[in-house]
């Protein structure tokens, strides 16, 4: 075994152990950059196969795709950080037959094809031959889905930055009421910008007897009652 | 280039620059400020020691492994830069015919490695941090990418190596106006720095990096410094001509035309402002790209 050998197959044991664990994992974000990882190993293989471009343009792409779809999931599950523990796998039943079936498809399609055995020749310019096939006869394929790809993303910017939850978003949009035609739901944001509720609180707990209390509140001049709160003598210590 | 001889070398090389951009930064900084100089060649090491000494904090409930490892990744993204530059005629200590597409897709993994670094204490100011970078961070991207390709069009070629030899008669600096410019942008956002600093900005309490401290805070200045070196060889090899020059070796002339570009990038660093998230996007979308895209098209004007 030579070198290249050996990194290939720690690069293949990376790629599916990185694959595995994005299913096991509980966070959408540690989920999306551990098929990052895999993808990487993926395009660092591309690099030994002497497929320099495309090895180092899936590393690019990837890292590019991954990040804005870990973002965006992220923003639409409503899970500000990722880091909230979550079951990243559903509908178990049909996603193992699933699973088999296709593991089962593609492992036939790999063993029963007769792969060629060709190798590049060292001074075979790979990369040129690639630009001519992308922009020659390839052309009409990838400017096709070159555009129609522009053209949807286009289409999602449009179709969702516009509508938001609760109407048109240039319209001022306001959750319902909680009655038919009542005033907006949610807290209101008040004028003068004064913070209630934020004074010191004094903590006693619920087992306030006789004696006297201390009070430890933090900046506040009052001290808390618990319900239990008895006939003792209760001092509130501000900070 | 055997990578016995080469890593080592490779790794002193990047030492001296850690050091030197440090005592740059840190000479600079107070030169503008109109502070006396001091000690800036030794007071970063003094930092260094002093780091290690401070009290060590966690957070509540942070992804530990990633925490750990997001300032390795940004390093190792350093060196695997720093490993694409020719530092002689075809020696380089990566040798790929795609070496700027590998650069390409480490400058998109350097956003990655920012926003783990930010995400990973689950803490408020890290996370506005690594958000906000992605979002100055990915459109800066593609800048590189025009300006990057735009330096390899004289050279008929995606290697760095080419790219050096198609300079021998004139630099790109020269033959394409725009480039550097607009990659000395670039620079600063892989490094988090100056008007591009939207991940470590003192205006979030030091943004990702808020709650590192001692050992965690040394790593991973020492990442975006390695990170420094890292872009600015680049930068001197795709529009300085890299070792090329009479007289000196060639591995000295890089180092000097990759510590020129340093001082340029930590002068900006310490005398453009930072303007708000929006604005910059909208100068990065509306004004910069299509600076690229001129640029592209005068490259190409160029080759016909």
């Amino acid at each position: 075994m030579t070198m290249t050998d050996v990194a290939f197959y720690l690069l293949s044991g990376f790629a599916i152990w990185t694959g595995w664990r994005v299913f096991r994992v509980d966070s959408m974000i540690r989920a999306t950059f551990l098929l990052l990882l895999s993808f990487t190993s993926v395009g660092l293989i591309g690099l030994l196969l002497s497929a320099s471009y495309l090895g180092a343009a899936t590393i690019f792409m990837m890292a590019v795709e991954m990040m804005v779809m870990g973002l965006f999931m992220v923003m639409f599950m409503m899970n500000p950080a990722g880091l909230n523990p979550m079951m990243m796998v559903h509908q178990h039943r049909l996603s193992i037959v699933a699973g088999l079936l296709i593991f089962a498809a593609m492992t036939g399609a790999v063993l029963l094809t007769p792969l060629p055995s060709d190798p590049v020749a060292a001074d075979r310019p790979v990369l040129r031959d690639l630009g001519i096939e992308l922009l020659g006869d390839s052309m009409l394929i990838f400017e096709t889905a070159g555009v129609t790809l522009l053209a949807t993303m286009l289409g999602a910017v449009v179709l969702s930055s516009r509508r938001g939850r609760f109407g048109p978003t240039d319209a001022g949009s306001v959750p319902p009421g909680l009655s038919a035609g009542g005033p907006p739901a949610g807290r209101q944001p008040k004028g003068g910008g004064s913070h209630g509720g934020h004074g010191g609180h004094g903590g006693h707990g619920g087992q306030g007897g006789k004696g006297a209390h201390d009070g430890h509140g933090g900046g506040g001049s009052h001290g808390g009652h618990g319900k239990n709160g008895g006939d003792g003598n209760h001092g509130g210590h501000g900070g | 280039m055997s990578l016995i001889v080469g890593l080592p070398a490779l790794l002193a090389l990047l030492l001296i620059g850690l050091w030197a951009a440090a005592a740059l930064d840190t000479a600079i900084g107070r030169l503008i400020v109109g502070r006396p100089v001091g000690m800036a060649a030794t007071d970063p090491l003094r930092a260094v020691v002093a780091d290690y000494l401070r009290q060590r904090t966690d957070t509540e409930a942070p992804d530990h492994l990633n925490w750990l490892l997001a300032p390795g990744y940004y390093f190792l993204l350093a060196v695997v830069g720093l490993a694409l530059v020719p530092f002689a005629p075809d020696q380089s200590l990566i040798a790929l015919d795609t070496s700027v597409v590998l650069w390409g897709a480490a400058e998109a993994v350097v956003v990655v490695a920012v926003f783990l670094h930010g995400w990973s204490p689950n803490a408020p100011f890290p996370l506005i941090g690594a958000y906000r970078y992605v979002a100055i961070g990915l459109p800066v991207m593609l800048l590189s990418m025009f300006v990057l390709i735009a330096a390899s069009i004289p050279a008929q070629s995606l290697d760095l190596r080419a790219v050096v030899e198609s300079q021998r008669g004139l630099w790109n600096v020269i033959r394409q106006p725009l480039g550097l410019p607009l990659f000395l942008a670039v620079v600063m956002s892989l490094t988090l720095r100056g008007p591009f600093d939207y991940a470590d900005s003192a205006d979030l309490a030091g943004g990702t990096s808020a709650e590192d401290g001692g050992p965690r805070w040394i790593a991973w200045q020492t990442a975006r410094a390695a990170m420094l070196v890292a872009a600015c060889a680049i930068a001197a090899t795709a529009f300085l001509g890299g070792y090329l020059g009479p007289v000196l070796p060639g591995w000295l002339w890089l180092s000097l035309k990759t510590l020129a570009v340093m001082v340029a990038v930590v002068l900006l660093t310490h005398l453009v402002p930072r303007m708000p998230v929006a604005q910059m996007l909208t100068l990065i979308w509306i004004v910069l790209l299509p600076i690229a895209f001129l640029d592209l098209l005068i490259a190409g004007l160029g080759a016909l």
